[in-house]
């Protein structure tokens, strides 16, 4: 170590440089306005991509979109979607999901359940505030996801659009599958384009 | 293989060579070209054909070039020929398959997510293979979707027309239910007559279906095919043992597959002979009872009239306290044991050594004592074999085949397929004898009706016509002259006028088929219930081994006396030993040889000789008193003997009566021990076919709640009563058996066996055949005018199909007396009238429905209903013999009421 390093490193010793640098620092921030904002108390604008808890959506006039074809269940790399689907006993003919379950503590937030769905009846929302205390009730079911899709409906339309899956008219919301009607009666109001 | 099959096994066809890609290729003339490519190994896609049956040509896509011709070929209509040049693959092929598959898909609709077959469809294969993106045109149907049957639904939207299922149904099944029908502008797949769906039912047009354009009713949108187990196993409802797929998801069985599907179509139409593949309606729609609600899932412990939930510990402790207080009270003969014969080998095998070396009693029998034991008893005698000779390919190239007594379309729809190829693809002369009009009879080249009753006389009948006619085999008779002496002696005083008045057929008849039989060079006769189950089963089945071995047809490759079986593994309850009178391999039980082998090998004492007891013994000892104990494993007495035998006396006389059982029956509501045993979809093991094929039956699904499987509960019990059975796995009792019976498993093929009867001829023969013969005064003493008989109809098996809600869906329990219609209008009865049926035993109240099957002057009720209690009108009467209960026929009167 040369003489004049030496005598350099006494003297800001002696003056206490460090702390003078250091509070250059802080005073010079407290003229900022802050960079971080308090979570809790304020929230972040979300983007329409942005992927949350998925949710099941209905069409306009309130029935299921979701026709219970599994593909989101084969779809999902981590395997947290399970469907079960039967026959509606309300329409027959008509295939609906019985029962639908996501473990969203397993969800990868992928997406790619909400690409494989022929009738856009998945999305993600911008909701992703679901901590709890107990893990089990992070096993979403049907109710639960539908309830999500109702509150969530706007941002799930909108995340749909974002993703080039659904076109932003209400054309494009129309039923997606003319389920056959039996022979023997009517099970479901004939297609608008045969009528 | 397609086009023209050789209606004789025994001739080649001539050999050709063509050159297919460069290659140079042998095959036999008047083959598909289509055939002769897939033996190359060489896979051209194709959505209309299937090996089993014609090529029909509609889909369009097994283009190939040949040289010569400007446009590309259809390769499955076009014959081989010598010197053709064939090229299979290129650019201008694969775009002309192309528009073949964009075709097919511009009418077809894009609902592959919801529909049934997506993954497992041909089209989606096809398009995806050849880059299907774009449709110009697409073109939507709107068909509304036939679900008029309780089955299938045809959803015609879907239908890309490739006619398999019209052509499996007509060429294999020659059931021919669905016909193409132009409707709305398009060729639709409908049931004949565009009705509901009115067939077998077997199923056989929805496995083929390369679209989902027929789903099953059962299993609609319940599952993706992805998402399924499969599991190869063996149907448990009849002796054909035909191979299935139980598909499984989680705990429940979605549905139920065969080998005959679209996705096997490439195969030697000769390999059909030894079955194609397909499955009927019980095997393919009769699963849901393997998860029903009502199985038992706990074992059950009387507590003075109710049964009671029991932890497995505590009722196999209480249970086993019982049976040693009573084998140390009243010895080992206090003990008998029932088993059904829908147990696997393994199972039976080890029922009967607990029975013999844990109990100490030979007091057990099986299912196979209600009509299986007549014939194996018979044929013990006569050729010393205990099975069938004959195989289903002997069956299917047969050039003569009687059946006896067999509604056989009915009782074993997979081995009436094979004798349907034999009448269409061999061209098989087949001759039906029975009292009812069988769907069998009306493919028939001889379909005769016979009185009830009547099938002994018949046969004494074409036994006294062929020593008439002179068609003695001398190269079979020769070596026993005096055996024939005998037999000629014995059936002298027939007279062939008398016996046609009692059996209602023309003299000509008898004459006719004695030499149709005689002449044949491969005939082999088959009976049924018919025979087995009715009086005199033991003597029928001697009189048609006479018949066999004079006109030569006993040791004949090809020729042989056969029945068919009615539960899975009879064959196997024999094989196994579950007989009093059997030990396993069916060594006698009284040869001191083998007693001293079997006790050597368990290490215990067998029960004395002569201390056995058969079925309906049993019965009788439990009613006097003489067994205190009785063991029931999966048999329900009470359920299938009619009320005259006192079956529910004989069991309250009990004091401890154990049954295990995968449902609680009517015999298992008496019982003070109530064991939950698995069904055969929750275990391994193996069933013996009535081939005597030995076919695996493995583990599709985990027990349900806490049933066992049976030779798991067996094994504790053994182990309780002091054995030391050290069984892991059903496993570790196939590895015994194998040591035991060498060669008994032999790789699921049946074994060729020759049935010999020189000992018989020249022993015993002469001294019972006169016996045999003897003309008893025709039964037309009876005083009733109908003759009511109850049988098994297509959809049921036993009780157990009862428990299926898709089979009884089908085929309910419609409490009615089916008659003929004319005999219905000659008695003023309308459908669904209400009739008095009155037989000797009693009388009972039901309806009537008209029923094409029966015959003028019979009735007839399925056996597989109690309600009405129509078994309790038929009298029991025992085989001296084989110890085999007859009770399927009497004679009654119907009057209006």
């Amino acid at each position: 170590m040369s003489v004049a390093a030496l005598t350099k490193k006494i003297l800001q010793a002696a003056l206490f440089y460090e702390i003078v640098d250091a509070m250059k620092v802080t005073f010079r921030h407290m003229l900022h306005r802050p960079m971080t904002f308090q979570y809790p108390r304020e929230q972040r604008t979300i983007p329409d991509t942005h992927r949350g808890a998925l949710g099941l959506l209905r069409y306009d006039d309130g029935r299921e979109r979701c026709v219970g074809c599994d593909l989101c269940e084969a779809a999902c790399p981590s395997h947290c979607i399970k469907v079960i689907s039967a026959e509606d006993p309300a329409r027959p003919l008509q295939r609906y999901a019985s029962e639908f379950y996501i473990d969203i503590t397993k969800c990868v937030f992928c997406g790619y359940c909400v690409e494989a769905c022929p009738v856009n009846a998945l999305a993600m929302t911008k909701m992703y505030e679901y901590s709890t205390h107990d893990k089990r009730s992070l096993l979403f079911d049907k109710q639960r996801l539908y309830d999500i899709g109702e509150r969530h409906l706007d941002d799930g339309k909108k995340y749909l659009y974002a993703h080039n899956q659904e076109k932003n008219v209400e054309q494009s919301r129309e039923y997606r599958y003319y389920f056959p009607q039996s022979v023997q009666k009517s099970t479901q109001p004939p297609p608008k384009h045969l009528s | 293989m397609g086009l023209k099959p050789a209606t004789n096994p025994d001739v080649e066809a001539a050999t050709i060579e063509l050159s297919i890609d460069g290659k140079s290729v042998t095959a036999r003339d008047g083959v598909s070209l289509y055939d002769v490519i897939a033996m190359t190994g060489k896979i051209i896609p194709a959505m209309c054909y299937h090996y089993t049956f014609d090529p029909f040509g509609s889909c369009g896509m097994c283009l190939v070039m040949q040289e010569g011709k400007k446009a590309p070929v259809r390769s499955c209509t076009a014959k081989a020929a010598a010197g053709m040049v064939i090229r299979t693959e290129g650019e201008d092929l694969f775009l002309a398959r192309k528009k073949a598959v964009e075709k097919h898909l511009s009418v077809h609709p894009l609902d592959c997510p919801v529909c049934d077959a997506d993954g497992h469809c041909e089209l989606q294969d096809m398009a995806f293979q050849h880059g299907v993106t774009n449709l110009a045109n697409a073109k939507q149907k709107f068909i509304p979707e036939d679900t008029r049957s309780p089955v299938l639904d045809f959803n015609m939207n879907r239908c890309i027309a490739c006619a398999e299922c019209i052509n499996v149904c007509k060429d294999v099944l020659m059931i021919d239910a669905l016909q193409f029908m132009k409707k709305g502008g398009f060729n639709q797949v409908v049931a004949k007559g565009d009705l509901a769906l009115d067939c077998e039912f077997c199923g056989d047009c929805l496995a083929v279906c390369p679209v989902g354009a027929i789903t099953n009713k059962f299993s609609k949108y319940l599952y993706k095919p992805w998402q399924m187990r499969k599991t190869t196993t063996t149907c448990n409802y009849c002796g054909d043992g035909c191979q299935l797929y139980l598909e499984t998801k989680d705990e429940e069985v979605v549905r139920v597959t065969s080998p005959l599907s679209w996705k096997n179509k490439w195969g030697d139409r000769s390999e059909t002979a030894k079955g194609h593949g397909g499955i009927c309606v019980r095997g393919r729609f009769g699963f849901e009872y393997l998860d029903s609600k009502s199985r038992l899932t706990q074992p059950l412990v009387r507590e003075g009239n109710r049964l009671v939930q029991k932890p497995w510990l505590e009722t196999m402790h209480q249970l086993v306290d019982r049976v040693t207080e009573i084998k140390d009270k009243y010895g080992a003969d206090a003990i008998g044991g029932l088993v059904t014969a829908r147990c696997t080998n393994e199972e039976l095998y080890l029922f009967q050594k607990l029975m013999r070396t844990g109990f100490g009693t030979n007091q057990l029998d099986s299912s196979a004592r209600y009509g299986h034991m007549n014939f194996v008893l018979a044929s013990k005698q006569a050729v010393g074999l205990g099975r069938m000779p004959n195989d289903w390919e002997d069956l299917t190239k047969a050039k003569a085949i009687i059946l006896f007594g067999t509604n056989i379309t009915e009782t074993n729809p997979l081995t009436a397929v094979r004798i349907k190829e034999a009448i269409r693809v061999y061209k098989a002369q087949v001759m039906t004898f029975d009292s009812a009009i069988t769907n069998i009879a009306k493919l028939a080249s001889h379909p005769l009706l016979i009185k009830p009753g009547t099938e002994g006389a018949v046969i004494d009948g074409l036994v006294k016509a062929t020593i008439d006619q002179d068609l003695v085999d001398e190269g079979a008779v020769g070596k026993h002259p005096q055996a024939l002496e005998a037999l000629k002696s014995a059936v002298e005083d027939v007279s062939l006028e008398r016996l046609a008045a009692q059996t209602g057929l023309p003299v000509e008849a008898f004459r006719e088929v004695a030499a149709i039989f005689a002449e044949s060079t491969r005939s082999i006769i088959l009976c049924g219930e018919g025979i087995v189950r009715r009086t005199n089963g033991y003597q029928n089945v001697l009189k048609l081994m006479d018949l066999a071995w004079i006109t030569g047809k006993l040791g004949r490759a090809g020729c042989g006396v056969n029945t068919v079986t009615e539960e899975p593994n009879e064959q196997g309850a024999v094989d196994m030993g579950a007989a009093p009178e059997f030990l396993p391999g069916q060594a006698r039980f009284d040869d001191p040889a083998v007693r001293d082998r079997f006790s050597k090998a368990w290490e215990a004492s067998l029960p004395p000789v002569g201390s056995g007891a058969r079925l309906i013994e049993i019965l009788k000892r439990s009613k006097s008193g003489q067994i205190k104990a009785l063991y029931i494993l999966g048999e329900n007495p009470l359920a299938t003997l009619p009320a005259s035998m006192e079956v529910r006396a004989a069991l309250e006389r009990l004091e401890l009566l154990v049954v295990q059982d995968p449902f609680l029956t009517e015999t298992g509501k008496l019982a003070h021990f109530v064991l939950p045993a698995c069904t055969y979809a929750e275990k391994d093991g193996t069933f013996t076919n009535l081939e005597g094929r030995v076919l695996r039956v493995r583990q599709a699904m985990d027990p349900l709640g806490e049933s066992l499987p049976d030779w798991h509960i067996m094994t504790a019990f053994a182990n309780a009563m002091g054995c030391r059975w050290e069984y892991q796995s059903a496993n570790d009792v196939q590895a015994e058996i194998m040591k035991l019976l060498p060669g008994y498993y032999n790789l699921g093929q049946p074994r060729k066996v020759v049935p010999v009867p020189d000992q018989y001829l020249s022993n015993d023969f002469a001294a019972g055949v006169k016996a045999r013969y003897q003309q008893r005064p025709p039964s037309g003493e009876h005083t009733r005018p109908f003759s009511l008989s109850m049988g098994q109809l297509l959809v049921h098996s036993g009780k157990l199909s009862t428990q299926a809600p898709g089979l009884i869906k089908i085929a309910p329990n419609t409490e009615k007396l089916r008659m003929n219609i004319r005999d219905m209008e000659r008695l003023g009865l309308q459908d669904g009238a209400k009739v008095r049926l009155t037989s000797d035993r009693g009388s009972l109240q039901l309806g009537v429905q008209p029923d094409q099957s029966v015959a003028p002057g019979t009735c007839f009720f399925p056996e597989h209903f109690n309600e009405p209690p129509v078994k309790d009108l038929m009298p029991v009467s025992v085989d001296a013999t084989t110890g085999v209960p007859s009770f399927k026929q009497i004679w009654v009167s119907i009057e209006q009421a």
